[in-house]
Parts: C-alpha cells; structure tokens; sequence
C-alpha cells in the first residue's frame, strides 16, 4: 500500500526536517503530507511536487525554523520542573517522615546557626585596631611556691619602660575602676549615676581605635580632663553640647569633657566609656601615681604597648628582667613580665579572660555533632523509605534517565528539605538570640543581610548539609536496577545495608549520651557547690558599702545593730569569700630573717568578723576592738604551710605583713574555710583590724521580715550619705556568681543534651516506623500462630536495646575522660560515680522506650487479618 | 502586557479556528480559507500565523492520534482561548461600531 502512494521530492523533505522545530516538524510535515496527496490525485504527481518544495521554501522563516542556540534546553527546564513537582509530592504524601526530617535538621541548624553567631562574634573581639598584630598587654607572671597570673604590672612600668627603651612606638597605662560615683550639679538637683571609669594615657587612643568626634586629644594631658562617649554625653547632658561640662569623681574632684568619642563598638573588652586623663590619677591614689611604684600590681592598672614594625616580642621580653634586679632584687615573689598579644587578651582565662579557646572549639564541635546528627537522620528515614520508591526509579531509567540525573533528582530533593529546614531555622534563631543575649549578657546581632560572614556560612552549610545528607541516598537510589526495582523485588537489604543504618543510630545516640554524661557530672558537681560547707556562714547576710572610712563608719555600725532583726554587724575588708576583693603579700613570721615563699591572703575585720560569719576558733582568743593593725588570727593552713603541728605554736609569735608595715602577735588561730571559690585551694589567710581598709559592711539579718529590715538599714545608709548611691548584695548571691559560668555553661548543655536525644528519638522513630512497614506480614504470622504481644514487641525491643548499649559501649569511657579533664579545672569536687552512668542510661532507656514502644505497639496489636488479607 | 495585535491575516485564521470548533488543523484551515477567500493560500502562512497566535495565547493546540494517512504523521489541532475569543468580539465591535458610523447613502 505505502509504497503505491506518491511520494514527495526527498531533499526538500530533509531539507525541511533539518530546519523545523522539532515541536513543529510532526503536525507541518503531516499537513504537508496530507496537501501533497490530495494534489497528487488531483493535479497530477510532478504539480504537487513543485507545490511541495515551495510551500517548504516558504515554510524556511522565522517562527518555524529551530532556534540555533538548542531547543533542548526547553526540556531540561521541565524536568527540573518535574523534579521539584516529585519532591513536593514526596513530602505531601509521607507527612510524619517529612516532618521528622524537617524538624530534626531545623533543630541541628538552628544550634549550628546560633552557634556560629557566638562563636564569631568572640572571634571578632579587638579585631578593629590598626595594626592589632604589634599590639601587646603586659603581664606578669609571679613565681613564688606556686605561679599566679597576673594581667598587669607595677603600676610605673610603662611609664619606664617608655622612657628606658625604643622598642615601643606607643605605651599607654589605663587604670580602670568599676561601679564610680559620679555627680553632675543641674542648678539645685544633682544627679548620681554608678559607671565605669577609667584613666588613660593620651597614647592610648593611639594605639587602639576609638576615634573622636568632637574635641581634640590636646587637652587630654592636663589634669582634670575627661573624654566620654556620645552614649554617656547623652546619658549626662541630654542634647546640649558636652564639652566644656563638668562633672564630680566621688564628690573628690571635678572633670571637665574635652573630647567625645564615637560609641564604643560591641567587640572590645575595653569597655570604658568615661576616660579621665591619666595626670589625674594622683588626686586618686598616690600609690598608682608614684615613681616608685615597684612593690605591688594592682589588677586596675594594665599597660599596653605598640611595638615598632620588626620587633619580635621576646627580644623585649629579654630585658625586662632587668626591671626586678634593679627594683625587686629582694622580693621572695618574683616577677617575670610578659606581653601577652593582644589577640590573646579575650580568650586567655589565665589572664582573665572571658571565653578560652577550649570554649569555642568545644561549642564548635557540638554545633558541628548536632548538624551531623540531623543529617544521619535524615539519610536514615531517607535509605528506609527507599524501597518505597523503586518503582519511580525503575520508571525513570527505563524511559531513558541516567543514573546522574536520578542522583541529582534526589539530591535536588533533599536541597528543598534543607532549604525549608533552614528557612525555619533563621526564623527560630532570630527570635531566639535576644534571649541568649540576656543569658550570656552580650550583645550578637543576628542580621542574615547585613552580616556577610552569617549569610556566607548559611549558604555553605545549606550547600553542605544537603550534600552530605543528599548524596548516600542519592547513590543507593540510583543504583537500582530497573528490573528487579519494576518488578518489586527489592528488598530492604539492597537499598543500603541495615548495618549501616545501625552504625547511624549508634552514632547519634553516642552523641547524645555524651552530651547527657557530661550534664549529669555537671549537675553533680553545682550540687556539690551548693551542697558543701564552705566553713563559714554565709546565708541571711547583706553586704553593704561602707561609703567612707572616717568616723561615719563606727556611727553607720552603731546604727546599724540597733535595727530590730539584725543579728550582727561587722565592717570588713571583705567577705571570707570573695571574688573582688582579694589581696595577697608576702608574710615575714616570727624571728625569722627572710619571708615565707608562699603568700598570704589579708581578710580584714573588725571583732565581730569572727562572730558574724560563724568562723571558728580552734585556738587562742577573739580580736580586739581596734582601728589599726594590733593583732592577728590567722587559719589552719598558715600553721600547716609554715610546717608546724599544732596551732598553738603560732600562738603569741610575731608576725609582719605588707612589707612588714603591719606588725603584731597572732593572737588566735581559725579553722580553715573555704576563702574562694570550690575552683582553688584553701590559702593560708590573716585577720586583723584595721579600718581604712575597709570596704563594706556584712550585716547579719533575721531572714522574717526581711523586707522592712532591708529597708530600714537602706534608711540609715542614705541619711548618711546621701550624694552616694546605695546599693546591697546578699552574699549568698556574690558565691552563686562564683560559678555563673559554670551554671550558664550547664544550661547550655543542658538545651544540647536534649536536642541532640530529641533528633536522636526522632531518627530512631523514623527507623522503628520502617520496621514495622517491613515486619508487617511477620508479625501477622506470629499472631495467627499464637505469638503473644510481648514476644513479639521484644522483636523490636532487642534490636535497639543492643544499639543503645553499643553506643553507651562508646560513650561511657569518652565522656569519662572528657569529664575528669573538665573536673580537675577544680580542687574540690566530686567523684565520678557508677551512679552517673547508670542515671545516664536510665533517662536513655525511658527515651528509646516511649519512642519505640508507641510505634511498636501499634504495630503489633493491629489485627493479623488485615495483614495478610491481601495476596 | 500590552496591547496584543492580531493582523489580518490572522484574524481570518482564528475566525477559521473558532469556526471549525476543535476540529481545525492545517489543512483544513487551508481549505476553509481557499474555499471562503476564493484563492490560493500558502501552508506555509497558515502555520506561522498559528505559531503567533499560539505564542499570544489566542489559540491553544493538542495532538491528535496516530492515522495511517499522512505518512503517520499526528495532526494538530487547534482550538480557540477566551482570550482569542475576547480579540476577535473586540475586533469584531471595532468594525461595527466604525460602520454604523456611516451615513445612510443611497446609491442610485
């Protein structure tokens, strides 16, 4: 039949399918095809040929001839189309595992987000002065039985060295006093504020960049001038102009601003924002002005220099030796000076640091196991659910796809989770960081658009993620062959091994029972703080300032216990306890000729010191009422260090502290306390009387009625003083501040801890739903020959009893280790017990019960009939 | 969008199209022009105002089934949008209401 039928001229005919677009060349030729035999019949064979080839001619224009660029394109844009189309069905269909994927990495990536925000924002501390990289702080180590670190030097080393050597393009010495009184006179009222100041050599704004904006730096070496920020001149002046003004230094002496400074940035530990020149110092404290100023350190005063381009800092260090030859050649605490980088100034905690590099890498590697953790997840519920696909896959090759285009298409799937995942992620992190801000009193902002390195580090770990949890079950899924996929005879062992699938949950669950060992010995050891005596009373009493150290003092102390409810009252140096009040000299005892190597720490009080802080005396008597040094009591470890056996030897020997400006007879002996935080050994200590000393009063209350005690006491202390600003702290507060890093560090382990066993639960749902899918018909068997529900469930049971304990295997000696390193940060502490890691396992076997036992349970009372129904 | 414009050509294609209501393809909307215009049309016009219009949106397009005829080659038919509808009753009214405005001339 065909081969009867006339047939058009073939070269215009391939000439005209060499040119169409293919989308049109079957419905044009077809037409074609159609007119030519109509003509043909009609008009005779060579008419319709020559009709033919010039309706093709005709047919060679625009509109109808391929593009040249490739039409292919076209057909690529809709498989991607398509593919997105397949992803989305994916989700929709299997709602619980999308959601589970879902939730598992908006958790890892939320943590992984904040994380990075925290961490790069301490690594950005300082980072903004010019030539940070010869910019140093000197410091001190001092060498006596033991090394104690020191963030400052004598008070005059900068300024000699300034003068002594040319290593140095700038030196600057900047003093600095927390919580300062300051004053400013507004016609009759005169307003208090509570600030930090401090006083800085000119050369400090040089080294460090803290631009003006209004004023010059000229006037900054006369005396009694002041440099503020444009915050603190708003918080004083208002909107008048500040320079000129003045304000009062504790009602002591008047500032006048000579410049302003630009806000100071987030990222700097130099926090100041009020400078008083440094030529003002003498009007407040002689010792810190003075040229002589060798004998001591002083943690207010810290030296900063910028070296000259070249000069290696040892060659420096090299000579300051010479500084105690000449100064402290017969101090038995020898100083070695240091510069510290001043890169090292924010992360070294030897050198009060606030965040140690161990920290960071530590936050670091959790936010990297929490991310891992979400992706094992996700390549878990994604290799399950494989099979379910085989039949999509089968379709795809057979119709020609290749198998990295089926690795793309689910990884292109996978992106989508992760990019809706993150989408969560940014939000929840968004919303949560004025919360971490306030727990960690910082001040990160979290702006995707602004911060490059945040938005760069999101697309990475987008990037990253998706690979990572993309790419394994890409490979398993297109690796199918599309035979057996068709014909449904893949089994579960063929889309990636079940022991693979194992390793995965034993890995998050190592993760999370590490996170959870390490919180336990955490909770143990805050418990132990709080549970330990630390040998003296500290509940019930308020600390208040003492304001001034004149005659005020024995008239505030007499006010003060006439207060119905106030038990007792002492005015003190410091609290047996304290983190800032702390001073240690050398300690000259007895006849002996040369001081003790070891230091000894001065705890000031008056007679009622003893009393009010329960401390017991083992030996000797009470003080006696005094305003200078007269006699001493010093503590059990004084006794032991000086090597003797029992404390009445020390009794009546002479003892000579502060240079061996104090003298006197040790009159008593006090049982040992803990006189800082559980973080240090006890120390050998003295009490003595001596009322220039003094900085606060402690004052022991009835707790009933606390409140109109509390008011009262505030009553008499500001009719006292009333330009001061009053302020009280309850000590049992002050010692909890001892470990705020600690309780901060805990609940931040505590939010991982759980995470990570929430994604671990998560995945192992996801696992449990994957065996009960593939168990179904099994379990329906068992029933119908008589299996009970226990036995059956124990099916799934020893499955993952034998995961968890594997991972305990794990984690257990690692979170040891880890723990005993962590632990002997400490002096005083507790033991790692058997307990801890059977409490650990308990809380997991809860976890992997509840969430295996619902899906488990659902799958074994179904009714065996509607299993095996079918086939 | 802008304006679309319809030539004339082409409006006498998609009147054809509307006309011969989902049963129109090449050829027949070649014949049905021959037979209405009384002269030849080119095939080769005739698809590309299709092409056009397809790509305006005016008519829409499926394929038909595989027939021994034709060399096994599937016909294209093509159909009428709302749009192309709307086109040709605005072309349409344009027309009417520029020849009502005719004066009544009698001739003769």
């Amino acid at each position: 039949m065909k081969k009867q039928r006339p047939y058009p001229p073939q070269l215009s005919l391939r000439f005209f399918r060499w040119f169409c677009h293919p989308k049109l060349r079957d419905s044009i030729e077809g037409d074609l095809m159609e007119l030519y035999e109509e003509r043909a019949k009609e008009k005779g064979k060579r008419k319709a040929d020559i009709r033919f080839v010039l309706d093709v001619l005709l047919l060679f224009r625009p509109g109808i001839i391929k593009p040249t660029e490739g039409y292919q394109n076209l057909n690529t844009y809709d498989m991607y189309k398509n593919y997105f189309v397949t992803a989305w069905r994916n989700v929709v269909r299997k709602k619980s595992s999308a959601a589970i994927n879902v939730f598992g990495l908006t958790l890892g990536i939320t943590c992984a987000l904040i994380i990075f925000a925290l961490v790069s924002y301490h690594l950005s501390f300082d980072n903004f002065h010019h030539d940070s990289d010869r910019i140093y702080r000197f410091v001190t180590e001092e060498h006596r039985d033991q090394v104690d670190y020191e963030a400052s030097v004598p008070p005059v080393f900068g300024k000699a060295f300034r003068e002594d050597y040319t290593f140095a393009e700038k030196v600057a010495r900047l003093c600095t006093r927390t919580n300062s009184l300051i004053t400013i006179e507004k016609g009759e009222i005169s307003e208090k504020y509570t600030d930090q100041i401090a006083f800085a050599e000119p050369a400090f704004f040089e080294i460090f960049n803290f631009p003006l904006v209004a004023g010059t730096l000229d006037q900054f070496a006369k005396p009694n001038t002041a440099i503020i920020t444009e915050r603190v001149a708003k918080k004083y002046f208002g909107n008048e102009i500040p320079l000129g003004k003045t304000f009062r230094f504790y009602n002591n002496f008047d500032l006048t601003v000579t410049g302003v400074l630009k806000d100071i940035p987030v990222n700097t530990d130099l926090r100041s924002e009020i400078y008083f020149s440094y030529s003002t110092i003498k009007q407040y404290s002689e010792w810190y002005a003075a040229d002589d100023a060798w004998g001591g350190i002083t943690s207010d005063i810290q030296t900063f220099t910028r070296l000259q381009p070249g000069v290696d800092p040892l060659e420096v260090e090299q000579v300051l030796p010479a500084y105690v030859k000449k100064y402290r050649a017969n101090s038995k605490n020898v100083h070695h000076y240091k510069l510290q980088p001043l890169t090292d100034v924010h992360f070294n905690a030897k050198y009060g640091g606030v965040m140690d590099m161990t920290t960071i890498s530590i936050l670091s590697l959790v936010g990297f196991l929490l991310v891992f953790t979400a992706c094992l997840n996700f390549i878990n519920l994604a290799t399950a659910q494989a099979v379910t696909r085989a039949r999509e896959v089968g379709v795809r090759k057979v119709l020609g796809g290749f198998r990295s285009q089926l690795f793309w298409q689910f990884t292109i799937e996978t992106g989508l989770i992760v990019l809706l995942a993150t989408l969560l992620a940014v939000t929840v992190a968004h919303n949560t960081m004025p919360y971490i801000n306030s727990f960690f009193d910082l001040q990160i902002s979290f702006n995707l658009f602004s911060d490059l390195k945040l938005s760069g580090f999101l697309v990475a770990l987008i990037f990253t993620v998706t690979f990572f949890s993309g790419a394994y079950p890409g490979i398993i899924l297109s690796g199918f062959k599309p035979v057996q996929a068709l014909k449904g005879k893949l089994k579960a062992v063929q889309s990636g091994s079940f022991n693979l699938r194992r390793s995965l949950i034993v890995a998050q669950f190592t993760i999370a029972q590490l996170l959870l060992i390490g919180l336990i010995v955490m909770v143990f050891q805050m418990k132990y703080f709080g549970n330990t005596d630390m040998g003296f009373n500290h509940e019930a009493v308020v600390i208040i300032p003492t304001g001034s150290n004149d005659e005020k003092l024995n008239s505030l102390k007499d006010q003060f216990s006439v207060v119905p409810k106030v038990e007792s009252v002492t005015a003190c140096f410091a609290p047996p306890a304290s983190n800032t009040n702390q001073w240690s000299t050398s300690v000259l005892y007895d006849n002996r000729s040369e001081a003790e190597t070891f230091s000894i720490s001065y705890k000031g009080g008056d007679e009622n010191y003893l009393a009010t802080f329960g401390l017991e005396l083992i030996a000797g008597r009470n003080l006696t009422t005094s305003d200078t040094v007269r006699e001493f009591i010093v503590n059990e470890k004084f006794v032991a260090k000086l090597g003797l056996s029992s404390p009445e030897d020390v009794l009546g020997k002479q003892l000579g502290v502060n240079g061996n400006s104090w003298k006197g007879p040790i009159v008593g002996v006090v049982k040992d306390f803990h006189d800082q935080s559980f973080h240090s050994d006890i120390e050998p200590i003295f009490i003595t009387t001596r009322k220039s000393t003094y900085n606060v009063f402690a004052v022991k209350i009835n707790m009933k009625d606390a409140a109109n005690t509390l008011t009262a006491l505030e009553k008499i202390w500001s009719n006292m003083y009333p330009e001061q600003i009053y302020k009280y702290d309850f000590l049992d507060d002050q010692i909890a501040s001892f470990y705020q890093t600690e309780q901060r560090m805990m609940t931040v382990i505590q939010v991982f801890a759980c995470i990570a066993i929430i994604i671990g639960a998560l995945g192992l749902y996801g696992l449990v739903s994957f065996m009960a899918v593939q168990k179904t018909k099994e379990i329906g068997i068992r029933k119908v020959l008589g299996g009970d529900v226990a036995q059956i469930l124990w099916i799934f049971g020893k499955e993952f009893t034998v995961l968890v304990a594997v991972a305990f295997l794990i984690a257990a000696p690692v979170g040891w280790y880890v723990m005993s390193q962590w632990l002997s940060n400490y002096v005083f502490k507790v033991d790692i017990s058997i307990w801890m890691f059977v409490l650990e396992l308990f809380i997991v076997a809860i976890v992997v019960m509840v969430t295996v036992g619902y899906r488990s349970v659902k799958a074994v009372v179904a009714n065996p009939v509607e299993s095996l129904r079918s086939e | 969008m802008t304006q679309q414009s319809l030539g004339e050509f082409e409006e006498l294609v998609l009147l054809m199209v509307a006309a011969q209501h989902d049963e129109a393809y090449g050829v027949t909307i070649l014949e049905g022009l021959e037979e209405k215009l009384k002269k030849k049309v080119n095939i080769s016009a005739v698809h590309v105002a299709l092409k056009r219009m397809e790509d305006k949106g005016f008519v829409k397009s499926r394929f038909g089934g595989i027939t021994e005829d034709r060399g096994g080659r599937r016909k294209k038919f093509y159909v009428i949008t709302a749009l192309g509808k709307k086109m040709l009753d605005a072309q349409y009214d344009l027309r009417n209401s520029i020849y009502k405005q005719i004066p009544k001339i009698s001739f003769g």
